[in-house]
């Protein structure tokens, strides 16, 4: 091989992009010719240089949350554009919970005011992706220290997340989480295999003390302060009611 | 249902794209030169990505990636920096050289020209013209080879193997010309 022929091949041999004959023929001349020897040393040397010496930059931590965070407003927005042609399957478990709750005495309740009617079923949308998908928790973790400040810069509102494990309702984290186009704190809690959702709104007018039941899941809204509280599950209303009395008891102390 | 189909298709991009978000910010960052605006191109590039999705088909999913953030970094020069935009398939304008930083920032010249850094490899990667510039970082920081670079970058494997070689001409030059070894 004649040196001419070696020089415009010189970066493909150095990266491993030759085949087999060319290649052998090209390490045979590089290792004997005086000029194309330390011309291959030369771009080895950048090229070692480059990797050793160049920034490695990482996405930071801020922009990933941001990232999920984006696809997740994408995401749901295509998705509540997709809700009223929804097939019948959640009518359907509705209508068999209402026959469940009429057989039972009834707690099924209808909401007279039409906003809160349609946040609550906005809420039990979320809660029932939270359960689907793999982002139940943003930020997992019992410690309130670590969720409340997580909040922090990613939400206007700022609910106290507070542990009431002791209680039997372990917090195990935090999530951003979408209701009616704007980004709210949702503290995630436990009751033994149940999730209960807490969403942290701002306050709204209309307050209901009774356990609302939707498709299958009770739903319990409260204001505290400037906060409105919806926390949603589908653990027994009597166990949901107990979550409100100890969250609230507990945050005003 | 339909939602719950969106939510599928949502997890299983996420699992799909996120793993190569370093790489994905990597390549803006050496595209913008800049920390925010890096942030800023790849959360669009994600947000294309996953509206195209559908098209992608279990292949390379990092260069699958690169290629849109390489396509919104571009996108996003052109709007906010449109002096800095080379035309791409004028290959052979550029020389090979490495290009004085952007009109504008004349500042930043004398600035440099007075700083001992314009030796630095970093510095230097900066200012080769785009073209050169991902190809150099393609190879030798994402480690990509010449398929999947040609595969971002939209041009026949030739085409890369020239702007390899063009590039590393170009930081020897430069390298070599300040003295640093």
């Amino acid at each position: 091989m004649r040196c001419d022929e070696v020089h415009p091949r010189l970066d493909a041999y150095l990266d491993n992009e030759l085949a087999e004959p060319e290649r052998t023929g090209l390490r045979d001349h590089v290792e004997s010719c005086p000029d194309c020897g330390p011309e291959a040393a030369a771009l080895e040397r950048l090229r070692d240089e480059i990797r050793n010496f160049a920034p490695v930059y990482r996405a930071p931590d801020e922009l990933r949350s941001r990232i999920r965070f984006a696809l997740r407003r994408e995401a749901s927005a295509s998705a509540s554009a997709a809700v009223p042609r929804a097939p019948g399957w959640l009518a359907y478990a509705a209508s068999i919970m209402l026959a469940v709750a009429v057989g039972s005495g009834g707690t099924f309740l209808l909401l007279g005011d039409r906003q809160t009617d349609a946040i609550g079923a906005e809420i039990i949308d979320s809660h029932l992706r939270s359960l689907l998908g793999t982002h139940l928790t943003d930020v997992a973790s019992s410690d309130q220290h670590t969720v409340k400040p997580w909040f922090a810069g990613r939400t206007d509102l700022s609910p106290p997340a507070v542990d009431l494990r002791m209680e039997g309702f372990p917090l195990v984290g935090g999530r951003l989480d979408l209701i009616a186009g704007k980004p709210v704190p949702a503290l995630v809690y436990k009751r033994r295999e149940h999730v209960i959702n807490l969403f942290v709104l701002p306050a709204s007018p209309t307050d209901h003390g009774e356990t609302l039941t939707r498709r299958g899941y009770n739903l319990r809204h409260w204001d505290e302060g400037d906060l409105g509280f919806w926390a949603v599950t589908d653990a027994a209303p009597t166990e949901l009611a107990e979550f409100e009395r100890l969250y609230r008891a507990t945050t005003k102390g | 249902m339909a939602w719950i189909a969106e939510r599928r298709r949502q997890s299983r991009f996420e699992a799909v794209v996120l793993p190569h978000l370093d790489a994905g910010y990597a390549l803006a960052r050496w595209l913008t030169r800049n920390d925010a605006d890096a942030a800023d191109v790849v959360q669009e590039a994600c947000l294309r990505a996953l509206r195209y999705f559908d098209s992608y088909h279990d292949g390379d999913a990092k260069s699958w990636l690169l290629k849109i953030v390489r396509r919104t970094s571009y996108d996003w020069l052109e709007r906010n920096r449109p002096s800095e935009v080379v035309p791409l398939e004028l290959d052979s304008d550029s020389n090979g050289s490495v290009h004085s930083p952007p009109a504008g920032s004349t500042d930043a010249d004398a600035l440099l020209e007075s700083r001992s850094d314009l030796r630095r490899l970093d510095v230097l990667i900066e200012h080769l013209p785009p073209p050169l510039r991902e190809a150099i970082v393609l190879r030798e920081l994402q480690e990509l080879d010449y398929r999947q670079i040609a595969e971002v970058t939209g041009v026949p494997i030739g085409t890369v193997m020239s702007r390899l070689h063009r590039a590393r001409a170009a930081l020897r030059q430069a390298w070599d010309g300040k003295g640093c070894r």
